[in-house]
C-alpha cells in the first residue's frame, strides 16, 4: 500500500506552494505548509510512527486528532507530542518514541507472541519471589515505560499567564460553538471562543465546499462582532464559580500561555469524539475511524490506502465512503451496521491489514478499514461542574445530564440535527448565556460599591426555554463477536477487561485500575465507554447500570512549563544588600530575603563589636505599627506577660504561644505615643505574626479597635552595637539625648538621625552589648548606612553579618524560636517562667499551659524539655547542631544540641541545648553524641547567657 | 505470632486461593483460562463478630490480621464505594520510616517491615520499590532540622543521613543544585529504605487474602447509622453505651464490635456512635504527568516548596503538595494547586517544563491537632477507632492493621498504639510528630 499526495482538494488547508522540511528519525523529508506532523509523514508514505506500549506492535494513524493513541512522537527536546494535531514546522527534528532499535524493527515486539501469558495485571502476579530479585525485574519493567525523553537541560523558555474577565466563554468553535458565540456577542455579551483545533468549523472543516461557505461566513461575522477567537487553544479544565483554565497555545513568542478566565458562564460545544470499534486485529495499520480518514482525505489531500473496506453506523461512515471514492480509493465493501452489516475482523501482516472478515463469514481484500460506529461527548467540562452523565441506549452515548446553571452544553454532544438544527441549538444557547451572564452582572454590579448605582430592579433569571435537539436512533455497536484492542495506547484488549471483571475487578473503577484501561495519555476520550461496554457485556447488565468514570482536569494536558508560567519567586532585598555585596558580604538566602550572612571574618567581626562599634543591617526585622486605644488588650492576649502598664517611650520583650502553649514568636514591642505602639518580630515570623494578630482581631475580638500595618518593609533597620555605639549615635543624632539615666536599656524614642526625620530608635540588643536599633524609613536607610560607617572612622565601626549576630546571641544566651524551640516547645520550657504571668485574665495558650501546671504528674514534668546552656568539658569540641544527648552510655535521647558555635569571645566552645528537666540543674554533666559516633560530656550552665549573664554591658 | 503465609493455610472449603505465580501465569495461558475471583461477592448478612466500616488499607489490613493472628472470621468490611475507592487509592504511595519521635520510628518501622515482606505474605506483587528518599533543605535551619532527624533514627537503627549537594546531584541529576537556585539546595535527609508501592496492589492484596479467610468483602454498602444502646447522649449514644451493630444501605447488621477505618469521614461516622472526634477535614491534592522514560530515581520532597515527586515505573511523575490549608470535603482539586506545583517542581527541575500534567485529584485527609491518628477504644463499648490518619495513612496501614486487630481480638491496647489513644487529648499527652512536621511524606 502507498499513501500519497492526491491532487488538490477544494478544502485542503495545506499550501502546495511552501514546501516545510523536517527530519523522521534522521532522515530527511518535506511537507506542505498547513500540514500536520502526520498528514506529513503519512504524505511522505510513514505510516508506523509508533509502537503499542506493552506488546510493541506496530502502530499507526487512526483519528488523526489530538486523540489519535498512536500518534505521540519526540520532537526535538518534547516528549508526547501529537503528531496528528501538531502542525508541521520547518526543522522539526521528530522521531519515534519508545521503541528499539527503531519503529519498523523493534525487539520487544517478541512480547507479542507471549501476549496471552502477560494479561491485564500479569505483573501482580509475578515477580513475587524471591523478592530480592524484584529490583531486578523492577529495572527491566521501567524499560518498557512509554512516552518520550525528557532532556533535564531543556531551558525554561518564555511562558506567559493572562486573567480575562469574559460574560460567557464558549469551549468549542465548531458550528454550535460559533453560533452561540455569535449570538452571545449579538445581545452584547463578551465572549471569548475556545477551539482546540487550528481552525474553526468543526467537522465542517472536512465537509464540503457549502459547509466551509458556512465557516467562512460565520468566521466573518465573530470577527466583525469582535469576539475573541483563540484558536489552537483547549479550555482545559473548569473550577468552581466557572473559574476557567485556557491552555494557549497560539500565543506569538509563547510557548503556551495559560489563560485564566473567571466567565460568568460557560458554554460548552466540545462536540464529539468518534469510538473506535472492538474487533480482531482493530490496532493493525490500516484500521482507521472515519473522520480520521475525512481529515486526510480533505484537508491534508492525502491518500489513506487503495482498497477499502467502509463499516459505517452513521452519516460520517458514508461520507468517508464517498470521499474515499471521490479520491481513487476503490471501496470494495460498504458494510451498513443499520442494515444488520458487521465486520468481525482483519488480518494481515503485523504492519498491514490485507484482508477484511465480515459478519457473514466472507472475507474482503484491502488494505483499509475505516469504521463508523459512534460517538463519545467529551463531557469532561461537565463532569469538572459536578455533572454526571446518563447514557441512552438508543442513541448508543452518554449524554450530559443536568449541569449548574451557569454552565450550558449546545452541540453534538446534547443531541443531533441538522446543521441548521445544531446551529439553532447553538444561537439559542448563546443567548440564554448573554442573559444569564447579563443578570449575573447586574448583580455583581449591586454588591460592589461603584461610582454610579445600576439601572432598574434585578432582572429574572433567565429559564432555559431551548427547544432540545433530538437523539437520533444509533445502532450499539461496542464490540463485534470477536476480541480486540479496548485501550490502544495502553495494550488493554476486551479480552482483559473480561478475565478482569471475572476476577473480581468488576466495577469501572476497579476495573481501570487494575488494567490501567483509560489511564493512558488521552485519559479516556476515546476508551471509556467501550471499557464501560464491556464490562456491562461481562457483568450481563446494561451500560447504564455500570456507569461511567469521572473525568478529571485537565482536559487535555497542559505543560508544567505553561502551568508555572514566568516563575515568579521573588527575593527581599535590604536597601543596604548592593552595599554588602561590593563590600564582600557572603549572601545568605534566609526565607524572602537575601541577606548578608558575613564580610569575610565573623570572629573578627564579633571581636570588633565587643571592642569598638558594629553595624548589621536587620531589615527583615518583622514590623508592625499598632496604634488604637485597645493596643494593650491585644498585647496582653498575644503576648503570656502584662503590658497594660507600658509607659510611652518603654519597650518590653514578649513571647507569644499558639493555643497549644507552643512557642510562636517573640520580639520587642515598645509604646512610641499614647496610642502608637510598634511590635517587631521574627524575620521569618514577620508574615505570621500579622496574620495571627489579624485572626485574633477579626474573628475573635472583632469589637477591638486596633489598626495593624505592617511597616516591615517600610523601615529598614540598623543595629548599632558595642561600647563606642553611644558615641558613635550621638555624633549622627546631637539632638537626642543618650544620657543613660534619661534614655535607658528597654526604652524608646523617635528622632532624627542623620538628618532623617521621624526614625525610631531602641535602646535594645541581641548582642549582649551597648546598642541601639535605628528603623529608619527606608529610602534614607542607605544614607543612614554611609553616615554610619563614616562618622565611625575613627571608632573603628566595621559592618558585622548575621554569623557574627548568631555567635554574639547565643554567648549571650538569647534563644531563637525555631531554632532552639520547635513545635512542641511550651512557653515555661524556654527558662522565661518569669514572663508567663498565670494571673493575667487571659492570653493565647493560657489554659494549655494552666491545666498542664494543674494536671501534670512529676513523672511526667521531669521529662519535660527544658532550655539550657552548655558547655562542653574539651572547650575545644564544638558539636554539630543535632547532636543527641543522651543517659550515660545508652542510646536513650535525653534531649539535643540546638545551638553551638566555637565563642571568640571566651576562646571557647558554647552551646544551648534541650534538655530533659530532670537533668537541666546547673553543673549536671551529661553526655553528647557527636555525629561522627564519639561521646563527650558537657556541663549544664546555671544561665543561658555564658558571656556577661548579669547584663552589665548591656545596660552600660 | 501466628505464620502468615497463605501456603500453610486451607479457607472452609478445604482449598487455598490459587497462588500468584508465573508458573500460574503461563500454564494459565496455554490454558488460556481465567483465574478465579480475587475475593467473593456473597449477599449481606445479618450477623458479624464485627463489621469494619471502609474498605481501604486500614479495613482490609485490620479484618486480614484479625483473621490470620486470631482466628477470628465472622467479619464483614463494608465500604460506600468500592475497595480502596478513598485515601488508599489516592495518595502518592510512598512509604518511609524515618520519622522524629521514637513512637513515630517503631510504628513505621514496623510498618515497613510489614511492606517488605508483604508480596510473600498476600501472594501478590504489590511492587515495593525501595529506591532511596530524599527530603530536601534549602536554608541552613531545616539541614539543622533534617540532621536532628538523622541523627534520632541513627539512634533508633533506620539507616537516615544527611547528605549534600554534590552526593544529592549524583543521586538525582535532574534536580538544580547550584547555588544559585532561588531555593539553593544546601543538603538532603537521605533515606535508602524508603520508597514507593503500587498502593492498589496492597488494597487487593489484602483484601484477597482476607476473603480466603472468610472475611467478607461489601462493596457499595454504605453505613448510615451506627446502633448503640445504653450512653449517655441522646437515643442513647455516647460514652458509657454499647455498640450492637449498624445500619447500611443494604440492611441492618447486629454486631458486638464496629470499627472505623475510614477517612475524610471519619468523624461523621464516629458522630453516628455519640462519639466527637478532634478532626478537622482537608483535602490533599495530587496530580500525575504524561510518562516519559524513567529519569527520576528516588523520592525527592521539599518542605519548603511544598511539595514531593517520585516517577513510577510507567514514567509518569506522580507530584503531591502539602494539604490545602482550609476545610473542606471537596475532592475536585484546585487550579491554584497545580500552578503552584508546576512552578515549586521547576524550580527544584529545571529540564522538565516541556512535561504535561496529565490528570489531578484530592483526597481527604483527617487532621488531628498533633498530627497523629487516634487509635483503639472509645468511650462506647465495641466501638473502635483507627482514624485521623492525616496525610500518612497509607505508610501506616499494615501496622494499623496489625496493632487494630490485635486490639480487638484481646480486648487489650497493644504498647505501639497506646501513644495514639483518643483520650490523650483530655489528657494533654499529644504526640509530638509535629515538631517535625513540614510536608507529612
Amino acid at each position: 500500500m502507498s499513501t500519497s499526495r492526491l491532487s488538490a482538494r477544494s478544502g485542503e488547508v495545506i499550501d502546495r506552494t511552501k514546501t516545510v522540511p523536517f527530519t523522521w528519525n534522521g532522515r530527511s523529508l518535506s511537507g506542505y505548509d498547513g500540514d500536520t506532523i502526520g498528514s506529513a509523514l503519512l504524505a511522505n508514505n510513514v505510516r508506523i510512527v509508533s509502537r503499542s506500549m506493552k506488546y510493541h506492535r506496530p502502530r499507526s494513524y487512526m483519528s488523526m486528532d489530538y486523540w489519535d493513541p498512536n500518534a505521540l512522537l519526540q520532537v526535538g527536546d518534547e516528549p508526547n507530542v501529537r503528531s496528528a494535531h501538531r502542525r508541521l514546522e520547518s526543522g522539526m527534528d521528530v522521531s519515534a518514541q519508545n521503541v528499539w532499535p527503531s519503529v519498523d524493527r523493534d525487539i520487544k515486539a517478541a512480547n507479542g507472541l507471549v501476549g496471552r501469558f502477560l494479561t491485564a495485571g500479569f505483573y501482580y502476579k509475578t515477580f513475587i519471589n524471591p523478592q530480592r530479585l524484584w529490583p531486578l525485574y523492577e529495572k527491566v519493567l521501567a524499560t518498557f515505560a512509554p512516552g518520550g525523553k525528557v532532556d533535564l537541560d531543556t531551558p525554561h523558555g518564555y511562558y506567559d499567564k493572562r486573567y480575562a474577565h469574559p460574560d460567557v466563554v464558549v469551549a468549542g468553535g465548531g458550528p454550535a460553538g460559533m453560533a452561540a458565540a455569535i449570538s452571545a456577542a449579538e445581545a452584547g455579551a463578551s465572549v471569548m471562543l475556545v477551539e482546540h483545533e487550528y481552525g474553526l468549523g468543526g467537522h465542517l472543516r472536512w465537509g464540503d465546499d457549502s459547509d466551509r461557505a458556512i465557516v467562512a461566513e460565520m468566521s466573518q461575522r465573530l470577527i466583525d462582532l469582535g469576539v475573541e477567537v483563540l484558536v489552537d487553544s483547549t479550555v482545559t479544565g473548569r473550577y468552581d464559580d466557572n473559574w476557567i483554565s485556557i491552555a494557549q497555545r497560539s500565543h506569538p513568542g509563547v510557548i503556551e500561555r495559560l489563560i485564566k478566565a473567571r466567565a460568568k458562564i460557560l458554554v460548552v460545544a466540545a462536540g464529539l469524539i468518534e469510538r473506535p470499534y472492538v474487533f480482531s486485529g482493530n490496532d493493525k495499520p490500516g484500521v482507521m475511524l472515519s473522520g480520521g480518514v475525512r481529515r486526510l482525505v480533505n484537508m491534508y489531500g492525502v491518500r489513506p490506502g487503495s482498497r477499502a473496506v467502509v463499516l459505517t453506523a452513521n452519516e460520517s461512515g458514508d461520507q468517508a465512503a464517498a470521499d474515499l471514492e471521490a479520491a481513487g480509493v476503490s471501496v470494495v465493501e460498504l458494510v451498513d451496521a443499520r442494515n444488520g452489516g458487521g465486520v468481525t475482523a482483519v488480518e494481515g501482516s503485523p504492519s498491514q491489514v490485507e484482508s477484511v472478515t465480515l459478519a457473514d463469514g466472507s472475507t474482503r481484500e484491502a488494505d483499509l478499514l475505516v469504521t463508523a460506529v459512534g460517538w463519545t461527548a467529551p463531557t469532561s467540562l461537565l463532569n469538572m461542574s459536578g455533572d454526571r452523565p446518563s447514557y441512552d441506549a438508543s442513541a448508543a452515548r452518554f449524554f450530559p445530564s443536568a449541569p449548574p446553571d451557569t454552565v450550558l452544553a449546545t452541540g453534538g454532544m446534547v443531541g443531533d440535527g441538522t446543521l441548521d438544527e445544531l446551529v439553532g441549538h447553538g444561537t439559542a444557547t448563546g443567548q440564554l448565556a448573554a442573559a444569564r451572564a447579563a443578570v449575573t452582572a447586574y448583580r455583581l454590579q449591586s454588591t460592589t460599591a461603584r461610582a454610579l448605582p445600576v439601572d432598574g430592579p434585578e432582572p429574572d433569571w433567565p429559564s432555559d426555554q431551548r427547544a432540545p435537539l433530538a437523539h437520533r436512533q444509533h445502532p450499539e455497536l461496542y464490540r463485534s463477536s470477536t476480541h480486540g484492542m479496548v485501550d490502544f495506547s495502553e495494550d488493554v484488549s476486551s479480552k482483559d477487561l473480561v478475565a478482569a471483571a471475572a476476577e473480581g475487578f468488576d466495577s469501572v473503577e476497579l476495573l481501570k485500575r487494575f488494567t490501567t484501561a483509560t489511564m493512558g495519555p488521552s485519559q479516556g476520550k476515546l476508551e471509556t465507554v467501550n471499557t464501560v461496554a464491556v464490562l456491562a457485556e461481562a457483568r450481563g447488565e446494561t451500560i447504564e447500570q455500570v456507569g461511567t468514570t469521572v473525568w478529571r482536569p485537565p482536559y487535555a494536558p497542559i505543560s508544567l512549563g505553561g502551568l508555572a508560567g514566568r516563575i515568579f519567586e521573588p527575593v527581599r532585598r535590604s536597601p543596604m544588600q548592593d552595599w554588602h555585596e561590593a563590600h564582600g558580604a557572603t549572601p545568605l538566602v534566609a526565607g524572602a530575603w537575601i541577606r548578608p550572612d558575613h564580610y569575610g571574618d565573623a570572629a573578627e567581626e564579633v571581636r570588633n563589636t565587643r571592642r569598638n562599634v558594629g553595624i548589621i543591617d536587620v531589615s527583615p526585622l518583622g514590623k508592625l505599627d499598632l496604634q488604637g486605644p485597645d493596643v494593650p488588650q491585644l498585647l496582653n492576649l498575644l503576648y503570656t506577660n502584662k503590658w497594660s502598664k507600658l509607659p510611652v517611650g518603654g519597650v518590653r520583650y514578649g513571647i507569644m504561644c499558639a493555643e497549644d502553649g507552643v512557642v510562636l514568636d517573640d520580639g520587642v514591642t515598645g509604646r512610641l505615643s499614647d496610642n502608637r505602639y510598634l511590635m517587631t518580630t521574627t524575620s521569618s515570623g514577620a508574615a505570621s505574626v500579622w496574620e495571627w494578630a489579624e485572626n485574633w482581631l477579626q474573628t475573635e475580638r472583632p469589637s477591638w479597635k486596633v489598626d495593624v500595618t505592617p511597616v516591615t518593609g517600610a523601615y529598614a533597620s540598623i543595629n548599632v552595637a558595642g561600647p563606642k555605639s553611644r558615641e558613635l549615635i550621638g555624633r549622627l543624632a546631637p539632638e537626642l539625648d543618650l544620657d543613660p539615666e534619661r534614655f535607658k536599656y528597654m526604652q524608646v524614642r523617635t528622632a532624627t538621625v542623620a538628618g532623617v526625620d521621624n526614625c525610631v530608635v531602641w535602646r535594645i540588643g541581641f548582642t549582649g552589648e551597648l546598642s541601639y536599633e535605628v528603623h529608619v524609613p527606608a529610602g534614607y536607610a542607605l544614607h543612614l548606612w554611609l553616615q554610619l560607617m563614616e562618622q565611625g572612622l575613627d571608632l573603628g565601626v566595621a559592618p558585622f553579618g548575621i554569623e557574627a549576630q548568631r555567635i554574639m546571641r547565643l554567648e549571650k544566651g538569647h534563644f531563637i524560636v525555631g531554632q532552639d524551640t520547635d513545635g512542641l516547645t511550651k512557653a515555661p520550657s524556654t527558662g522565661m517562667g518569669a514572663l508567663i504571668k498565670m494571673d493575667k485574665e487571659d492570653f493565647v495558650g493560657k489554659p494549655e499551659l494552666a491545666w498542664e501546671l494543674e494536671n501534670s504528674d512529676p513523672d511526667v514534668l521531669k521529662r519535660r524539655p527544658a532550655v539550657v546552656a552548655l558547655q562542653t568539658l574539651d572547650p575545644q569540641i564544638v558539636p554539630e547542631e543535632a547532636s543527641q544527648l543522651v543517659r550515660g552510655t545508652t542510646t536513650e535521647i535525653i534531649g539535643r544540641i540546638t545551638s553551638s558555635r566555637m565563642s571568640p569571645t571566651l576562646g571557647r566552645s558554647i552551646c544551648l541545648g534541650q534538655i530533659e528537666q530532670q537533668y537541666a540543674d546547673a553543673g549536671n554533666i551529661v553526655t553528647i553524641l557527636l555525629t561522627d559516633g564519639r561521646r563527650i560530656e558537657a556541663e549544664v550552665q546555671a544561665h543561658h547567657a555564658h558571656y556577661d549573664p548579669e547584663g552589665e554591658r548591656l545596660r552600660g | 505470632m501466628a505464620d502468615r503465609s497463605l501456603r500453610s493455610r486451607r479457607n472452609g472449603n478445604g482449598k487455598g486461593p490459587e497462588r500468584y505465580s508465573a508458573w500460574g501465569l503461563l500454564r494459565k495461558g496455554l490454558a488460556q483460562e481465567n483465574w478465579p475471583r480475587a475475593w467473593r461477592e456473597v449477599p449481606l448478612r445479618d450477623t458479624y463478630d464485627a463489621v469494619i466500616i471502609g474498605g481501604g488499607v486500614h479495613g482490609l489490613a485490620t479484618a486480614y490480621y484479625l483473621a490470620v493472628n486470631h482466628g477470628i472470621t465472622n467479619v464483614a468490611v463494608v465500604d460506600k464505594a468500592y475497595i480502596g475507592s478513598g485515601g488508599s487509592g489516592r495518595n502518592t504511595a510512598i512509604v518511609r520510616s524515618n520519622y522524629l519521635t521514637p513512637e513515630g520510628v517503631a510504628f513505621y518501622d514496623r510498618s515497613l517491615e510489614l511492606y517488605n515482606s508483604m508480596a510473600s505474605d498476600l501472594n501478590i506483587n504489590v511492587m515495593f520499590s525501595e529506591r532511596g528518599h530524599l527530603t530536601l533543605a534549602h536554608n541552613d535551619g531545616a539541614v539543622r532540622t533534617m540532621r536532628w532527624r538523622a541523627e534520632v533514627n541513627k539512634l533508633q537503627n533506620i539507616d537516615s543521613s544527611v547528605i549534600g549537594p554534590d552526593e544529592i546531584k549524583k543521586l538525582v541529576p535532574s534536580l538544580d543544585t547550584t547555588s544559585d537556585a532561588r531555593y539553593p539546595i544546601m543538603g538532603a535527609l537521605y533515606h535508602p529504605p524508603g520508597g514507593i508501592i503500587r498502593h492498589d496492589a496492597v488494597v487487593w492484596g489484602y483484601a484477597r487474602a482476607a476473603d480466603h479467610y472468610g472475611v467478607e468483602i461489601h462493596q457499595k454498602t454504605e453505613v448510615l447509622d451506627i446502633l448503640v444502646e445504653g450512653g449517655s447522649g441522646p437515643d442513647g449514644k455516647g460514652p458509657g453505651g454499647k455498640v450492637t451493630g449498624v445500619r447500611t444501605s443494604k440492611g441492618d447488621i447486629s454486631a458486638p464490635i464496629v470499627v472505623n477505618c475510614t477517612a475524610g469521614w471519619a468523624s461523621l461516622i464516629a458522630s453516628m456512635a455519640g462519639i466527637k472526634l478532634p478532626i478537622h477535614t482537608r483535602p490533599l491534592q495530587a496530580a500525575v504527568t504524561e510518562p516519559v522514560k524513567v529519569f527520576l530515581p528516588a523520592v525527592v520532597v521539599s518542605g519548603s516548596l511544598h511539595v514531593y515527586v517520585s516517577q513510577t515505573d510507567r514514567g509518569e511523575l506522580v507530584f503531591g503538595a502539602a494539604v490545602d490549608p482550609f476545610n473542606n470535603y471537596n475532592i475536585a482539586g484546585s487550579l491554584d494547586f497545580t500552578e503552584g506545583l508546576a512552578g515549586h517542581i521547576l524550580e527544584l527541575m529545571p529540564g522538565v517544563s516541556k512535561m504535561r500534567l496529565l490528570r489531578q485529584w484530592a483526597g481527604l485527609c483527617d487532621m488531628t491537632p498533633d498530627y497523629s491518628p487516634v487509635m483503639g477504644f472509645t468511650p462506647v463499648e465495641g466501638f473502635l477507632c483507627d482514624v485521623g490518619w492525616g496525610t500518612y495513612g497509607f505508610k501506616a496501614g499494615p501496622v494499623s492493621g496489625e496493632t487494630m486487630a490485635e486490639c480487638i481480638a484481646t480486648n487489650q491496647t497493644p504498647k505501639l498504639i497506646a501513644p495514639f489513644a483518643l483520650d490523650r487529648f483530655p489528657e494533654g499527652t499529644l504526640v509530638g510528630e509535629k515538631g517535625a512536621a513540614s510536608v507529612g511524606h
